[in-house]
């Protein structure tokens, strides 16, 4: 046995130990989802989650403007409230007698309002752009003599051969009928090797060049958040119905009174009973102080924030991981890591833990790694949205186009899950705007 | 849009007399697009673009670009010129609503 494997396996039994602890219930480790506030959001409208409903009943989601409105109901979603299983595995016979049109299956698998298949699998093709390497290389599956029931099978639900997957459970889902999965199925077959050269290295995933970024984000010229949060400055100075100013007790100017205050959060906090991001506390703390309000997601909140964070630009990140709070609050924002969620089952672990997606392209979009941190440059300068996200906002982003129903910005499932997100973050240097694309 | 027209203007720290300095400038600006028809008719009228880009330095103009509306968004300008007198840079952006949005730099020497 090599060194290697050697350590794998005592890892797994460190692990398979861990796990018995955590079902004897004598860790505070597993998440415990009693005691938690109930909490009211304050969020601008179309951050809130929320949905109007049409005199015959349908329900539309109201959220920012651009993005689909579509509810997500039958999904479960992060709601600590939701614990509704994953759907059941679906077992299924492909049909007998049913023929399957290879060109409508290659439509299907381009086609961006399903899928798109190739944001995660690579295929031939000059149109196959951006194509993906979330997933396996299918251009050659048609070589593999796999039964036309096994692949459809493993475009159904692959998830009943393949119980730990990331692969979304399409039929089950109901993305795709059954007559289109037969069609994908045909052109599947028809995806035979030699692959024909490739002519430009960036098409292809595996050989494409990682994004190099944006240069410097602290340069004004450079980064439009900067110039935009700089409004900041004028409510920090401004003087709210109740006639004070946040100069007035946090004296001495922001870079000197708030340096540092950004490395300890997201942190619970005793007055609310729950765990605050910035953005959080600044919706809370503003109208209870100065009298101005500061609804999560609006501009004032993000700059603000930009603000405050800046302050401690360059400081280590230092979230506190030991009191029994912060360990409760991070066991339930591990536990929401993983969690299996909306129409597609996926979970973030699903796209940004090396055992799964990180490191690989979702179609022209390299997924991150949650090691490496990924909370200390928000709020950050999106480049294709040209505008300044926070952590909330990104979250928001992220599963709703994967077919689940977002939370409100100020919710504490995101706070406690950007605290996971933060605990990879301790020790490295705040960076705030950062710039993505 | 309540940021529009904000100007940043960068230069170096040090300059000395006669250098030839790199001037790096950003503005908020939303550039939006002329929108045509089949027939190339305009179809959206309200586009607001920046269409011209004045350089003053010591009271002389010294560059003028013409932009047209395939500039990004929240556009980003360099240019060089040399420092010859310690004195006032001024970079003014014009845009298609009348719009006039101005940042200024001061060139000192060290």
């Amino acid at each position: 046995m090599s060194g290697r494997a050697i350590a794998r396996r005592t890892l797994a039994w460190a692990a398979l130990a861990l796990l018995g602890a955590g079902c004897a219930g004598a860790t505070p480790d597993a998440p415990d989802y009693r005691g938690i506030p109930p909490w009211a959001s304050r969020a601008i409208p179309e951050a809130r989650g929320e949905f109007r409903v049409a005199p015959d009943g349908k329900r539309t989601a109201v959220r920012y403007a651009g993005w689909t409105t579509r509810d997500f109901e039958r999904f479960p979603t992060y709601a600590y409230g939701d614990q509704r299983p994953d759907p059941a595995v679906q077992r299924v016979t492909m049909p007998a007698g049913v023929v399957g049109d290879a060109q409508k299956g290659r439509a299907l698998f381009m086609n961006r309002s399903k899928g798109p298949c190739y944001a995660c699998h690579l295929v031939p093709g000059d149109d196959v752009w951006p194509a993906g390497s979330a997933g396996p290389d299918q251009s050659m599956i048609g070589d593999r003599k796999l039964s036309d029931q096994y692949l459809y099978q493993v475009v159904w639900d692959a998830r009943a051969l393949f119980p730990n997957t990331v692969m979304p459970p399409w039929g089950t889902a109901g993305v795709f009928s059954s007559q289109e999965i037969v069609d994908l199925v045909a052109y599947l077959q028809t995806l035979k090797g030699p692959v024909p050269p490739e002519k430009d290295p960036n098409r292809n995933p595996f050989t494409r060049a990682k994004p190099a970024g944006f240069g410097d984000n602290l340069d004004p010229t450079n980064n439009p958040a900067l110039v935009l949060a700089d409004d900041a400055d004028a409510v920090w100075a401004a003087r709210g119905p109740s006639g004070k100013a946040c100069g007035d007790c946090h004296e001495g100017g922001v870079a000197r009174a708030m340096r540092g205050v950004a490395t300890r959060y997201p942190k619970f906090v005793k007055t609310y009973g729950r765990v605050m991001s910035i953005e959080d506390f600044l919706t809370m703390h503003a109208p209870e102080t100065t009298g101005l309000e500061m609804r999560s997601e609006s501009n004032d909140n993000i700059n603000m924030s930009v603000l405050i964070k800046r302050a401690s630009n360059g400081m280590p990140v230092r979230v506190d991981l030991e009191s029994p709070e912060a360990r409760a609050a991070l066991a339930r924002g591990k536990a929401t890591f993983h969690r299996k969620v909306g129409e597609r089952n996926h979970a973030c672990a699903d796209c940004h833990t090396p055992d799964a997606a990180a490191g690989k392209f979702l179609s022209g979009r390299l997924l991150a790694d949650v090691r490496t941190g990924l909370t200390r440059h928000f709020p950050t300068w999106r480049t294709d949205r040209a505008e300044i996200w926070d952590m909330r906002k990104r979250f928001q982003w992220c599963m709703t186009p994967l077919g689940m129903n977002m939370l409100a910005a100020d919710s504490i499932e995101y706070a406690e899950l950007e605290l996971y997100l933060t605990s990879f973050d301790n020790g490295k240097p705040l960076n705030v705007p950062g710039i993505r694309h | 849009m309540t940021d529009i027209g904000k100007v940043r203007l960068r230069v170096p720290s040090t300059i000395k007399a006669g250098d030839v300095v790199q001037v790096r400038s950003l503005i908020i600006h939303p550039m939006e697009r002329i929108e045509r028809d089949q027939q190339g008719k305009i179809v959206q009228k309200n586009y607001n673009y920046i269409n011209k880009v004045t350089v003053t330095y010591l009271g002389k103009t010294i560059a003028v670009f013409d932009t047209t509306q395939s500039v990004a968004e929240n556009p980003f300008f360099s240019f060089t010129f040399k420092a010859t007198d310690p004195g006032q840079l001024k970079v003014q952006f014009l845009d298609t609503t009348g719009g006039k949005y101005e940042g200024t730099a001061d060139i000192k020497f060290s």
